[in-house]
């Protein structure tokens, strides 16, 4: 038996399907949204707790995971600015994070964001005691991109006492040392190598600091007879050979690393790798 | 039944949020795992709570078991107590499942700082029963009391999202409030009134040694323990005084 037609169902059903073809059609001249999309807005911490029922370390874990799958290869530099923003509020709420500050320290810094990175790496040398890692890349951060080597050589020294293996201490607490070499003020990068070296629990390791001080001290000797020379003659010094010749110097000091010192392109006396020969 | 099953499920999320870590696999997992077994065990709390006294309540057979020569009192703590127990054995079989999850997360990968997986890990999920506990005694007050079906679950929910945010609120204005001297200077005064009245469920969150190995000092656990088992007291106390005194007709 054949009842009727059901009249409303089928208008439902008729109204369903234009709306659906329209829409459909609609759709396709709609741009699609971005595919980093997610990394548009960096909320309020209070609300990132607050969305995560109470719960910090959650809120923490969500916003890393908003970092992780972020494409930040195509990104506007807003973006890397609220990418930085997510990254130091998830710091904020879990310091400790190892991918959080891990991967800030891969991606901020290169894009301009060096500052939240450092906000990142520091709170995550505060939290993770037990950790090297942070205050190594806080270090590197401080030298490379700021060019704040007594800053930098601070850090390493304390990355430097969190490693487990001592050759790995020495090792580390080495390159501090070395990167002293970069500052300008050299009286000050010798003393800080000599405190160094008093509280190196190895004598060849002290000894060694040492003689690093001393090279940064001759180097320093150097600058100062260079300045001289510029104000007496009018122009910087050729060579150090000029230096020498002119009697503000004695001699010419002996890198104990046997690297030498050299003049650069401006007439400043600086160690010879620094002068890229 | 169904809050079981998504705890089973909040814990699987937490095995493959394991995926999204570059370096720490199974710390991720137990990081988000804490958070899936926390969420669950408030949810247990709640129902439990509403459906044990609240539900009762409602269709009057509360009337029949207090036909019995047992005092309101008795009967009200001893739904709590039984809560207690079932939030016991959903925290062990949680708990259990993660730290299942937690030694297989990330197969091969050996992570360079590795997680706690002994007692420190046990202490953390002893905390979340008992933020659990502390939430049940609330529901079980307002429970007491209301006359609306479905509070004590909505204001328990309310209660454990707002307690276990106190802490992170607290430590924020703490710490200068980003540099928002309005902000701080505003909600300061008003949160350090709010802090004795609501208690801060954050300090019951002991995550960060199984996760990390950062030690918890002594007091940390102690008062977190005691700032618990006042509060719980003071809601049992409230509940018992509201409970003896209402009239069922």
């Amino acid at each position: 038996m054949r009842g009727r037609l059901p009249l409303l169902p089928l208008l439902f059903l008729l109204v369903g399907g234009v709306l659906f073809w329209l829409a459909q059609g609609g759709l396709l001249g709609v741009k699609r949204s971005r595919v980093n999309a997610e990394i548009e807005v960096a909320l309020p911490i209070f609300i990132q707790v607050a969305m995560a029922g109470g719960d910090r370390y959650l809120a923490a874990s969500w916003s890393v995971v908003r970092a992780l799958v972020t494409e930040t290869s195509h990104m506007a530099p807003e973006e890397y600015q609220i990418l930085g923003q997510v990254q130091k509020d998830a710091s904020w709420l879990n310091p400790a994070h190892e991918d959080n500050y891990y991967i800030a320290t891969a991606i901020l810094p290169w894009e301009g964001q060096v500052d939240p990175t450092q906000v990142i790496l520091r709170r995550a040398t505060l939290a993770r005691f037990f950790d090297y890692q942070p205050p190594f890349y806080y270090a590197f951060n401080q030298v490379h991109f700021k060019g704040d080597a007594f800053g930098a050589s601070e850090w390493l020294r304390q990355a430097a006492e969190k490693l487990p293996d001592p050759e790995e201490r020495v090792t580390l607490a080495d390159f501090a040392a070395r990167w002293l070499d970069r500052t300008q003020d050299l009286d000050t990068a010798a003393r800080i190598v000599d405190a160094m070296a008093a509280q190196a629990k190895r004598k060849d390791f002290a000894d060694y600091l040492r003689q690093r001080s001393q090279r940064l001290r001759d180097l320093a000797v150097l600058r100062r007879a260079a300045g001289v020379y510029s104000e007496r003659y009018g122009q910087p010094a050729g060579s150090l050979q000029e230096l020498l010749k002119s009697g503000l110097i004695e001699k010419l000091p002996v890198d104990p690393f046997g690297v030498g010192f050299a003049m650069d392109a401006h007439g400043l006396p600086v160690f010879r790798s620094g002068a890229g020969k | 039944m169904l809050i079981l099953v998504l705890g089973m499920l909040l814990v699987g999320v937490a095995f493959l949020a394991a995926s999204f870590s570059p370096r720490q696999p199974k710390t991720v997992t137990m990081d988000v795992g804490f958070s899936g077994v926390r969420f669950s065990l408030v949810l247990f709390a709640v129902f439990w709570v509403q459906e044990l006294v609240g539900r009762e309540v409602e269709r009057r057979t509360v009337l029949y078991a207090l036909a019995y020569p047992v005092g309101r009192a008795a009967y009200l703590l001893g739904r709590f107590f039984g809560v207690l127990g079932l939030l016991a054995v959903a925290a062990v079989m949680l708990g259990g499942l993660l730290w299942l999850s937690v030694v297989l997360s990330g197969g091969q990968y050996v992570q360079g700082y590795t997680v706690q997986t002994g007692w420190p890990y046990w202490l953390a999920i002893g905390g979340l029963w008992t933020d659990a506990v502390v939430v049940a005694a609330f529901s079980l007050w307002i429970a007491s009391l209301s006359t609306v079906q479905m509070l004590p679950v909505a204001l328990g929910a309310l209660f454990a999202v707002a307690g276990k945010s106190l802490g992170a609120v607290l430590d924020y204005l703490e710490r200068g409030a980003d540099g928002d001297q309005e902000l701080a200077g505003r909600y300061g005064p008003l949160l350090q009134i709010i802090q004795y009245l609501l208690p801060d469920l954050s300090r019951l969150d002991w995550r960060v040694w199984p996760m990390y190995g950062i030690p918890l000092s002594e007091g940390a656990v102690a008062y977190g323990l005691l700032l618990a088992a006042a509060y719980v007291t003071i809601l049992l106390a409230m509940a018992v005084m509201t409970f003896s005194r209402r009239e069922f007709f």
